[in-house]
This record gives structure tokens, C-alpha cells and sequence, in this order.
């Protein structure tokens, strides 16, 4: 059974948390809470905290085991195997609509005249070399570059500096606190996907009481490092664009590419981002590509490498069939707020009472 | 058609377990190799050889016993022999009291004790033992029927002496290197590390060539479990002959199909001690001056000597020039494709214009531009290597002032591209390891196609591929990656990128599991 080690659980989670959350976050949270939507980001994702430490309390009770299959143990074989079936559908279905994300950003921002099918190929066939070798690995490509997508970000937000409008974020809460839980409530699904993956993460967990406590600490730090590069990276597309533009433009970091400069001598390096971003998204797809191998391999006791083709086509099939654009955001917001984000916040609270409960009460 | 896959499978797969390459044939003697020993059976077997030399002497003790000594000529030191064994036994002993008292039932004991004064002697008993000593540059002297016999050890052949390696050439530091005798070779490293918890152990390999290699490594610095790693993997190994390490590298590296060496070498003692100090395995035969050294990481192959002789300082910028060398031996020519194909935006309005009007008049596409020239810098190279040195530098001057400034007057390419390929092929050079320099070669060009079709994103594409592939590998379990991916932060500060001060390395490098991780402290095991 492969397993990863605590440093690697705290990078592998900050990279599935953030994913490619910093091309859309900005745009949302802008709408729901005006200028000041910037200050939603860290408080929304917060919320993986707690939710993060139940997965681990239950990983506690049930070691070697993910949440799915504790769900067939607490909640009975057919409750277990829907809530199993829910799980597969959702996180491959978003998977592959990430993938679209994947060809729609290269398409729009550099390379317009390449088949957008050239797109989703390169990307499934990084994710399928990923999966295929496994947990162990994905964890450790996340370890090396995690770093380089930090690195781009801070580097794309210090060379945008010049591009400020220092006014542009004030009056800060002008209209004023209720609009901020509106944008939490925009962030917090992305909180809940990465949950989703730690419940199927749980198995390769190391279980020493030692390594628990260290798991509890990379979690908070993966929730805080995300929070704050995203804060950060919204922050500077206000004060770029200001709001009513930042609204406007779906992926925001991409124009912010397009806007750099060095010594009025080399721009348009969005390219070399582009390179950057990819990894991220790669990244974000894996994480729900593992996702639904290991709900396949839970419910239906379907693993291998043909079960790995056979979903590489279906996501290879959503992106293709999707439209793209605004309708394609439109239907990630939808797939994220109606149904990731109630489908976590119910489940693993049930979970955990269902455990506490069978616990106080001696039942198995 | 099953012959031909059946064919195809054994040429492509590595069968796990033990393997058998060209198994030796039978000979009529291999059963009595087994048997007890007999001084006339191995003159047998041994005499039709014209380099086999046997002398038959007798021996005046209680009673008269004919003696026969066995060497190769050429191989073992005569000298030795006239005066440890032929001359004590035939001349000094006469009459010595001692002499009086041997038989045949005692002469094998008495003779080691008490009559000869070499330091090297072993008594043996069996025929397989007696030959292989003859063959492997011993003398073995035969008593009449006794089932003992006397290796004496008097090797001694030419050999090239211990010289300047001609690949791992540095400016500050010892210029001693291997040579091609394994106990030369041996002392070498005897001479840096004065414990004894060095360990040297011999094996042989190759049912023809028997050839002698040691395992050296530090015990509890070492991991054991790569120790008996290396050993079980060496033991896998069944060939009729062994030439050289190559033969052994591919045998026991992890993944056969890696362009990325995972074993690395050396021809110098300094660099196979300091890698026994990090806990590292090295394996040295007999034959050859290279000394192969396991596991190994990415890094360490971009790493030189050199870099712990030099202040802190100079060896980080060192390091620096050689990882920038080594992103543009790999990359300069496929972003020179995708950025003059795809993405003109980013360059510079002057630059622009200056490239194009560069291309002008040049009929090919950038891509193919790219691959004749680099095409003509691969046959360049490989033909200037093998070259006597003289006509090598007619070759450089051939190829970079010839074909390279009639090619641009020709039109067929542009001055920025030979610029391109020429830093190219400098940048490769300054990688320090010769099989890290071939794998960056071998990237290189799917790399270029891959920018000619997709750009930047069909760049981006191939460099996670080889991440990922690189995040694939092991070198006897430790990841290849390593320190970067599992991170291990404090060995990444303290000697991969940069090389802290030699007061600050108090670890040792955390690639391995070693025991003893604080240097200059007692280990805990």
C-alpha cells in the first residue's frame, strides 16, 4: 500500500486547494461582495479546517480507509454505495469540465488557432501518466511544483504592480458586512472540493499519533498559504482592473500576464505563465481523476488500467461536449455551489455524528 | 508470429530475477573442477596453454617429494618466485633440520608455517580453486599426491600506474585517479579512509572471464538495506563474460528505459570516498578505472568535486552556471522554435525584425531549420570523439567555420539559429556528467518537435512528462528526485543547489537512510 508522508500531504493539499482556483476566484467573489470581495477569500477557505480534522478524526477510528468506505461500514452497504455513486458522478463530471477550463484558457489567451482536442490530449495524457503511477508520485509532482506555481503567481502579481490604481479598494466596506457572506459562500466550495479529495486520500494517510498531529498542522498551513495567495491574487486584480472590470473578466490572472512588463522591453509573457498554469490544472484534474478511481474501486471494485481509459474518455468527453466560455464557467459554478459544496457539508458531519454516536453507544 | 513477439519480449523486457546472459558452454573438464585436487590433473587441463609455465622441482625431507609449481607468465612476478618459494625451497633449506622431519602428509602445513616467508599464502583443496588462481595471476605449487596444495600471491603484470583521470579533469585538488587493477584501486581508497569500517568485499563475475570486482561502502553509514540491495542485485547477474562495468550498470539500474543515468561513476578516489562518506555503496572491477557508484540522484550528477575543494562562495556560483547550462543545453533550441513559430509577442519590436530579416531567403521551416543543425552538431561530435586529437580539432574547425558559415551564406539557415545551436552545444558542455550530457541530447529533439507542433504548451507538456518520469524513478529505492521531491529541505541548503560552508555541513546529505546522520558524531547504531 503506497503512503505519503506528512510534508507531502500538506503540499499535495495546498495544490489540490488551490488547483486553478486563482483564474476564477477573483471574478466571483468580486460579484458577490463588490471591492471588497478580496477579504471573503481567507475566511472561505478556512473552512477546510474543520471539516479537515473530522476526515482525520474519522481516519483515527477507521484507519487504512477511506471515507467511502466508512460510510458503507456506519451507514449500511446500499446507503454507503449511493452516497459512493454520488461521489463517482460529481467529481467526475466536474473533472472533466476542469480539463475544458484547461483547453479554454489556451485557446482564448495564446494559442487560438490550435484544435482545442490538442489541448485536452496533452493534458489527459499528463494526468493519465500521473495516475497510472500512482498516489506516491502525484503527491511528490505536486512537492515540486507547488513551488513553481507559487513562484509564478507572486512573480505575476509583483510585475503587475506598476499597473495599480491604489484607490481602487477603497471605501473598503462601503456597503457594508453582509455582502462578505455572500462571498464566502462563493469560496467555500472550493474548500469542500478539497475535502472531497481527503476523503478518498484518507487510505494513503499515515496513522502514528505523531504523524496525526503533523497531519492537523499541514492542514491548517495548507488552508492559510492557499488563502492568502488567492487574497493576494484578487487583491492586485482590484486594484488593477477595479471591480466592475474584474467582474468582467472570467480569468483575470490571464489578462494580468498579458499586462506585464519588464523595462518596457519584454512583455506579453503570459505564455510562459500559461506553462505554469497548466501544471496547477493538471494538478486539480488528477486530484478528481484519482477521485473517481478510488469511488470505482470503493463501490464497484472496478481498478486497472482499462477502468483509467475508460475514464480519461468520459472526461476527454465532457470537455469536448461542452460549450465554452461564460456557459462552461456558469455550469463549474453550478456543479461547485449546488452540488459539491452540499453534497461535503451534509456528508461528512453525518459521518462523524453516525461514528460518535455508534461509538458512545458500543454499537459496530 | 509468436517466434517474433516471443523475440520482440526478450529484446525489450527485462526478465526479473536471476539473469542469464550467454550461458558458457560445457567442457569435458567442469565436472573435475569439483573434485580433490591433483597437481598432474590441472597440468592436464592447463598444459596446452603456451602462457601456462609449470616447474618441477623435488624435495629432500624424510623422503624425496616431487613438487610442481603453476603460473602464468606474464601475469605473476617471477622475482617473487625465485625468491619466496624456488630458492628457499631448493637452495636456503638444504639442510636445514626442519627439512628432515617433512613427509608428504605433512609438507602443506610445515611449508606454511615454517619454510617459506611470503605474506600471501593459502592452502587449498580443491581443483576448481587451484586453476582459478593460476588463471587469476597466482602461483600454486603442488606437492606429489597430496590432496592440498599452496597458493602463493605474487601477482604481477604491467599496469598504466595510477594516473590523472582524463574525464573528471579539476583545477584545485588531487590529481591521482583509478587505474585498471582492482587492487591499486583498492589501496587508493584504503589511503583516504584509515577505518575499519570500510568495507571491502570481493565478488566474481562472468563464468568465463571471472572477473574480480569489489563492494565498498561504510558500514553504519551506509544503509544496509541498500548494501544488501547492491549484493542481492549483483548476485542476479549470470553472464559467461564480464568486460567492464557498463555490462553490470545495466544489469542493476532500476529502470532500463530511462534516458537518465542511475548509476553514477567516477575515476577518481576523492570523489568514491566522499560519496562512501554520504552513506553511498561503489562497486570497482577489475579491468577498468571507472568505479561505479550507487544509489544515485539527479543532482548529484551536476555536482563536481571540485565544488567541496573551492570556498563556498565560487562553488555556488559554480553550481549556478552549470544548472542554467544544463536548462539551455535542453531548452534553448525548442523555445527558439516555439517563440520564432507561435508566440512572437514575446519578443522584443527590434529583435523582431532583426530575426526575420535573419530568416529571409531561408526556405525551412524554424523546426526543421533546428534539427538539420543539430543533426550536424550530433555527427560532429560523435565524430570528432573518436578521432586522434589533431584531426578532432580539424573537425571543430570543419564544422563550426565551414559548414556553419557557408550554410548561412547558402541561405538554408539563419545566423540565429546557428547562434542558438552553438550555445546549445557549449551550455551541454558545462554539464559535468557525460551521461547526464547524453540524456539532455536525447530530450532535447522531442522536446524541439513537440515545440514546433504545440508551442509553449507542447513544451510545457514534454518538460512535465519528463518530470513526472523523473518523479517515476529510483536508484535502489531512494527516489531520484531527492532532496527536491520528497523534500528533505535542510540537504536542499546545504549541498544541491548551492554548497554551504564546509563549517555548516554538519549533516550528512538525507538522500538515504543512514544511520549515522551527524557527522563528526557517534552514530546511534
Amino acid at each position: 500500500m503506497e503512503k505519503i508522508s506528512t510534508h507531502q500531504f500538506m503540499t499535495l493539499g495546498a495544490a489540490v486547494l488551490m488547483g486553478g482556483t486563482f483564474l476564477l476566484l477573483a471574478s466571483g467573489v468580486t460579484e458577490a461582495s463588490g471591492r471588497d470581495g478580496w477579504m471573503t477569500v481567507l475566511p472561505g477557505f478556512t473552512l477546510a479546517i474543520p471539516y479537515g480534522l473530522v476526515v482525520l478524526s474519522l481516519l483515527v477510528q477507521y484507519p487504512h480507509k477511506n471515507l467511502l468506505q466508512i460510510s458503507e461500514i456506519l451507514l449500511g452497504k446500499w446507503l454507503g454505495k449511493s452516497i459512493g455513486l454520488i461521489y463517482i458522478l460529481i467529481t467526475g463530471y466536474y473533472g472533466g469540465l476542469v480539463l475544458a477550463v484547461l483547453g479554454d484558457i489556451y485557446e482564448r489567451s495564446i494559442m487560438p488557432l490550435t484544435p482545442l482536442w490538442l489541448f485536452y490530449l496533452g493534458g489527459l495524457l499528463l494526468v493519465l501518466y500521473l495516475v497510472g503511477s500512482g498516489i506516491e508520485v502525484f503527491a511528490r509532482f505536486s512537492e515540486a511544483v507547488f513551488p513553481v506555481i507559487v513562484i509564478g503567481l507572486v512573480l505575476n502579481v509583483l510585475l503587475a504592480i506598476p499597473r495599480m490604481e491604489q484607490g481602487e479598494l477603497l471605501p473598503i466596506l462601503a456597503d457594508g458586512i453582509k455582502p462578505l457572506f455572500f462571498g464566502v459562500l462563493k469560496v467555500m466550495p472550493f474548500a469542500m472540493e478539497y475535502i472531497l479529495f481527503l476523503a478518498g486520500l484518507a487510505t494513503f494517510l499515515p496513522t502514528g499519533k505523531n504523524e496525526l498531529g503533523q497531519l492537523r498542522t499541514g492542514l491548517w498551513r495548507a488552508a492559510f498559504m492557499v488563502g492568502i495567495l488567492d487574497m493576494v491574487v484578487v487583491i492586485i486584480q482590484i486594484l488593477v482592473f477595479g471591480p466592475v472590470e474584474t467582474i468582467r473578466l472570467a480569468n483575470g490572472i490571464l489578462e494580468l500576464g498579458k499586462l506585464v512588463e519588464i523595462s518596457r522591453t519584454v512583455s506579453g509573457i503570459e505564455s510562459l505563465f500559461m506553462g505554469v498554469w497548466l501544471g496547477a490544472l493538471v494538478i486539480k484534474i488528477s486530484a478528481f481523476f484519482f477521485m473517481v478511481t478510488w469511488g470505482m474501486e470503493s463501490v464497484f471494485n472496478l481498478k486497472g488500467l482499462k477502468w483509467n481509459y475508460l475514464v480519461a474518455a468520459v472526461f476527454m468527453g465532457i470537455a469536448l461536449g461542452f460549450t465554452r466560455g461564460p456557459y462552461m464557467l456558469r455550469e463549474l459554478a453550478f456543479v461547485e455551489d449546488y452540488l459539491m459544496f452540499p453534497v461535503a457539508l451534509i456528508w461528512i458531519p453525518i459521518l462523524w455524528g453516525v461514528s460518535c454516536w455508534k461509538k458512545g453507544t458500543g454499537v459496530q | 508470429m509468436r517466434s517474433w513477439l516471443k523475440m520482440i519480449k526478450e529484446l525489450t523486457l527485462r526478465p526479473k530475477g536471476e539473469r542469464q546472459i550467454r550461458k558458457s558452454p560445457s567442457y569435458s573438464f567442469d565436472e573435475d573442477l569439483n573434485k580433490p585436487l591433483s597437481g598432474t590433473k590441472v597440468k592436464e587441463i592447463l598444459s596446452i596453454n603456451s602462457d601456462v609455465v609449470f616447474r618441477e622441482f623435488f624435495l629432500q625431507g624424510k623422503e624425496r617429494i616431487p613438487c610442481l609449481l603453476a603460473a602464468v607468465d606474464g601475469m605473476v612476478d617471477k622475482n617473487q618466485l625465485d625468491q619466496f618459494i624456488l630458492k628457499p625451497l631448493m637452495v636456503d633449506l638444504a639442510g636445514n633440520p626442519e627439512m628432515a622431519q617433512l613427509t608428504l602428509a605433512n609438507i602443506v602445513d610445515k611449508t606454511l608455517q615454517s619454510l617459506l616467508p611470503g605474506l600471501e599464502f593459502k592452502k587449498i583443496s580443491k581443483m576448481g580453486e587451484a586453476i582459478d588462481a593460476i588463471l587469476s595471476g597466482d602461483a600454486v605449487i603442488f606437492f606429489s599426491d597430496s590432496r592440498e596444495a599452496l597458493v602463493f600471491g605474487a601477482r604481477g603484470w604491467a599496469n598504466r600506474g595510477v594516473a590523472e583521470p582524463i574525464t573528471e579533469s579539476i583545477v584545485k585538488g588531487p590529481r591521482e585517479g583509478f587505474s585498471e587493477t582492482l587492487r591499486i584501486n583498492t589501496s587508493l581508497i584504503r589511503r583516504k579512509i584509515k577505518h575499519p569500517s570500510l568495507r571491502i568485499i570481493s565478488l566474481k563475475l562472468g563464468d568465463l572471464t571471472k572477473t574480480d570486482l569489489v563492494v565498498t561502502y561504510i558500514e553504519k553509514v551506509a544503509s544496509p538495506d541498500i548494501v544488501s540491495e547492491v549484493f542481492r542485485r549483483l548476485g542476479t547477474i549470470k553472464m559467461d563474460g564480464m568486460l567492464g562495468n557498463g555490462y553490470i550498470e545495466e544489469m542493476i539500474e532500476d529502470n532500463p528505459y530511462s534516458p537518465f543515468p542511475q548509476v553514477s561513476f567516477t575515476e577518481r578516489p576523492d570523489v568514491l570516498a566522499g560519496k562512501l562518506l554520504e552513506g553511498k555503496v561503489g562497486i570497482i572491477v577489475d579491468g577498468t578505472p571507472i568505479v561505479l557508484v550507487v544509489p544515485a540522484v539527479l543532482t548529484q550528477f551536476l555536482n563536481v568535486n571540485e565544488d567541496y575543494y573551492q570556498r563556498a562562495m565560487v562553488a555556488i556560483l559554480s553550481r549556478f552556471v552549470r544548472y542554467l547550462g544544463a536548462f539551455v543545453a535542453m531548452l534553448a533550441p525548442s523555445i527558439y522554435i516555439a517563440v520564432t513559430t507561435f508566440h512572437q509577442e514575446i519578443i522584443p519590436t527590434d529583435l523582431l525584425m532583426s530575426i526575420s530579416a535573419g530568416r529571409q531567403g531561408v526556405p525551412f521551416p524554424a523546426l526543421l531549420e533546428a534539427l538539420t543543425m543539430l543533426a550536424a552538431l550530433e555527427i560532429l561530435q560523435e565524430a570528432g570523439l573518436r578521432l586522434p586529437k589533431p584531426i578532432g580539432s580539424t573537425i571543430g574547425i570543419v564544422g563550426a567555420l565551414v559548414i556553419g558559415d557557408a550554410a548561412v551564406k547558402a541561405s538554408l539557415v539563419s545566423p540565429l539559429m546557428v547562434i542558438i545551436i552553438s550555445l546549445t552545444a557549449i551550455a551541454s558542455y558545462a554539464i559535468p556528467t557525460y551521461d547526464l550530457s547524453l540524456a539532455v541530447r536525447l530530450i532535447r529533439i522531442p522536446l524541439m518537435i513537440l515545440a514546433g507542433v504545440l508551442g509553449f504548451f507542447g513544451v510545457s507538456v514534454g518538460l512535465y512528462v519528463i518530470i513526472i518520469h523523473l518523479l517515476t524513478l529510483r536508484s535502489f529505492g531512494v527516489p531520484y528526485l531527492s532532496p527536491i521531491a520528497p523534500l528533505r529541505i535542510r540537504t536542499l541548503l546545504q549541498d544541491t543547489f548551492v554548497r554551504a560552508p564546509w563549517w555548516a555541513l554538519k549533516r550528512r546529505p538525507q538522500l538515504i537512510d543512514v544511520k549515522e546522520p551527524q557527522s563528526g558524531r557517534k552514530g546511534k547504531g
